[in-house]
């Protein structure tokens, strides 16, 4: 198959550039694949793409460059196709709205996969006939806006499938009713790291994340008070920067934890830090994958971790190879935690059942069930072009049919769809 | 995920990048494994094409110091790459080492980029107490992406733990390695500047066995303050008339401990005015105190 990957920078860094990297280096050791970044502000990307996929850009933003675009007077003015609702429409114009539909009026390929909702939108209402159209939603629909959703509704029925990171958020994305449309949940893939895994011996708890509120990190902090108390040889790291920084550092020394808590900033590669460590936590209030669970269990952690949406509940199995606990309750995270301290043969066990479990998440393994679905969908469209052609103008008039309700909706309030 | 900027892992991710940022041969990536003794082995993921002699080195240069090398043998690891062994029993001057493989194929020496650091040894490390003179090496990566190593070499050398900050003064505990606290056994804290007087700050140490604890009441170095920010550099002399060991902590895997390792400070009243007291560690890991006047910032 030739798979064609469209992003937004491959440039940066980031989960849905490191996902996607790992999906395309692993798709490519069997088919020919391509990720095209809407935008390039530097040489070279950041994260290690490797051989075997090409990396094109669109829009040319390395002021250096004799490409350089940014000069552009469309690139100064609002983009029309890509969603206004869309976090990264600030990054958009008519000259990314002009780039991504040549590009896909001309896109060799079999496949074309968006990556984010607005460069969906673009694939749902661009992309040539004959290329199946995939969209793929990093985030969850519920945390989208209003505005946003409605657009999303009005252009996905154009697609031919879209892809979650879990199965509550396939079915929220189901329940949303894109006629013709599969939806499909496939997690993210996290690589298996490149040392020995946790041994289980190590007197600390490790947590990693953006020090964002939503990671409530300060749940975990209070959590950790009691089990300061109850086992004050045990320690925890928190891994990563951000903007809660400062509060954070209030609270450890308010409650007077700074022998046992410890703000480690940003960490690049994690797994030599989740290594050191025996039980790993997550406080979050949301997560829609849980990149970091993964990302402890392939280093044979138990996590415990928050029953918050979406993400931990699909990838802890509760007491086998790690805890769930409520959200925002430190007795009960504490709680966790203590029962994985006491109980070493405990801890060690859902350790091993971890790395087992976490086995699941292997690039090769993932990339294999996006193969299967991507070979079905080409299937469908080579074998029965008839229906195929049908279902484009079903889908088409159904949108059509959404994007007049909606338009209408939004114009009453004063927002702008598309 | 946004913790890092880590790129997919060795494995059955992609693999390292092949070009280099400085010509041919491309970046050569380095896997460092450290064990409990203080030894560090480099194992180096050579790309394809890339040739080795028997003269081939894993050279660390001690940055600042010209002629200061260090040339360890490089060969093949088995595994198709390249180790380099640098033993506890080397050793390395205290300072910052930048790290070259020298392929002894006629080329200068290639800066060396780093890979997985598996440091997981050094986290609660706990030497013999009667160890001599205590060599600690801690791999990390510069502000510029290279790999490079933080040394310290000291005997003997006394480690702060646990640090017990109240409004009136700190507890300090610790352990002392390549001596036992004796006789008259004491803690000076000195006042690095020398508006400063010079002045010294005595406080008794608590000794068992190779363990001690210090109190270190504020009032001693507020009662110097004369404005503006003072830091006192802690000195632990084992016994009396015995040379001063600056206390430090160097026994885990964290290279920089000033951001990590941080305490409250405390309003305390001085002449004419309120100052902040609280510990930290200097850039070399060293336990230090701030007096800080209002007007500082930091």
């Amino acid at each position: 198959m030739q798979i064609s990957f469209l992003i937004h920078n491959a440039y940066g860094i980031g989960g849905t550039i490191r996902t996607t990297f790992n999906l395309a280096h692993a798709l490519s050791a069997r088919h020919d694949v391509e990720i095209v970044s809407v935008l390039r502000h530097r040489d070279t990307p950041v994260l290690d793409l490797g051989p075997g996929v090409r990396l094109r850009h669109l829009v040319d933003l390395r002021e250096d460059s004799p490409a350089y675009d940014g000069d552009d007077p469309a690139f100064a003015r609002a983009a029309k196709v890509f969603p206004a609702a869309e976090g990264r429409s600030g990054q958009y114009s008519e000259l990314t709205d002009r780039r991504i539909a040549r590009h896909l009026r001309r896109v060799e390929a079999d496949l074309v996969v968006g990556t984010r909702p607005g460069l969906n939108v673009h694939i749902a209402r661009q992309t040539r006939r004959g290329v199946v159209r995939v969209g793929q939603e990093h985030l969850t629909l519920d945390s989208h806006s209003r505005a946003l959703r409605l657009a999303l509704r009005g252009v996905y029925p154009r697609l031919d499938a879209l892809t979650t990171v879990t199965e509550a958020d396939a079915t929220a994305y189901r329940r949303l009713r894109l006629p013709g449309v599969r939806v499909e949940a496939v997690p993210n893939s996290v690589p298996a790291p490149g040392l020995a895994p946790a041994d289980a011996t190590g007197k600390w708890v490790v947590a990693a994340g953006r020090l964002a509120r939503v990671k409530r990190y300060d749940v975990l902090i209070r959590a950790f008070a009691q089990v300061a108390a109850a086992r004050p040889d045990w320690r925890l790291r928190i891994y990563g920067g951000g903007s809660e920084k400062a509060a954070l550092r209030a609270l450890i020394d308010e409650l007077g934890l700074y022998n046992h808590v410890f703000l480690m900033g940003p960490a690049n590669p994690l797994e030599t830090e989740w290594a050191k460590g025996s039980i790993a936590a997550v406080s979050s209030s949301l997560e829609s994958f849980g990149m970091t669970i993964v990302e402890a269990m392939r280093c044979g952690l138990p996590v415990v971790a928050t029953d918050c949406p979406h993400g931990p509940g699909e990838i802890i199995d509760d007491g086998v190879d790690g805890r769930l606990v409520p959200v925002g309750d430190p007795g009960a995270l504490a709680g966790a935690l203590l029962s994985l301290i006491d109980d070493d043969a405990e801890r060690r066990r859902m350790g091993r059942a971890a790395l087992t479990a976490a086995a699941r998440f292997d690039p090769a393994r993932i990339a294999a069930r996006y193969e299967t679905l991507f070979g079905q969908l080409l299937d469908e469209k080579r074998s029965n072009r008839l229906r195929g052609a049908l279902h484009r103008t079903r889908g088409a008039l159904l949108s059509g049919a959404y994007t007049t309700k909606d338009a209408a909706s939004a114009a009453l309030r004063g927002v702008r769809t598309v | 995920m946004n913790t890092s900027t880590r790129p997919p892992a060795a494995g059955s991710g992609p693999p390292p990048p092949t070009t280099g940022t400085d010509g041919a041969p491309p970046g050569l990536t380095a896997d460092t494994i450290a064990d409990s003794a203080g030894g560090l082995t480099f194992d180096l993921a050579a790309p394809p094409g890339v040739r080795t002699t028997w003269s081939a080195a894993l050279v660390l240069r001690l940055r600042g110091a010209d002629a200061e090398e260090v040339r360890l043998p490089l060969g093949p690891n088995g595994a198709g790459g390249l180790r380099a062994v640098l033993p506890s029993t080397v050793a390395l001057a205290e300072g910052r080492w930048q790290v070259y493989a020298d392929l002894g194929d006629g080329h200068a020496p290639h800066r060396l980029l780093p890979g997985l650091n598996d440091l997981r040894s050094l986290v609660d490390r706990r030497p013999l107490a009667g160890i001599g003179r205590l060599g600690v090496r801690i791999p990390y990566t510069t502000k510029l992406g290279n790999l490079a190593l933080r040394s310290w070499l000291r005997g003997p050398h006394a480690e702060a733990g646990d640090i017990l900050v109240e409004p009136a003064g700190m507890t300090v505990e610790g352990r002392l390695y390549g001596a036992l606290p004796g006789e008259g056994a004491h803690v000076e804290a000195r006042a690095r500047r020398t508006a400063g007087g010079g002045a010294t700050v005595t406080v008794p140490l608590t000794a068992d066995g190779a363990r001690f604890s210090f109190t270190l009441p504020y009032a001693g170095p507020v009662g110097h303050w004369r404005g503006g920010g003072e830091p006192w550099d802690l000195w632990l002399v084992p016994a009396e008339g015995a040379p001063p060991v600056r206390i430090g902590r160097l026994l885990d895997d964290v290279a920089d401990k000033k951001q990590i390792f941080a305490y409250p400070a405390m309003p305390v009243p001085a002449a004419g005015a309120e100052v902040r007291v609280g510990p930290y560690y200097t850039l070399d890991n060293d336990l230090a105190l701030r007096v800080a006047g209002p007007e500082t910032t930091d």
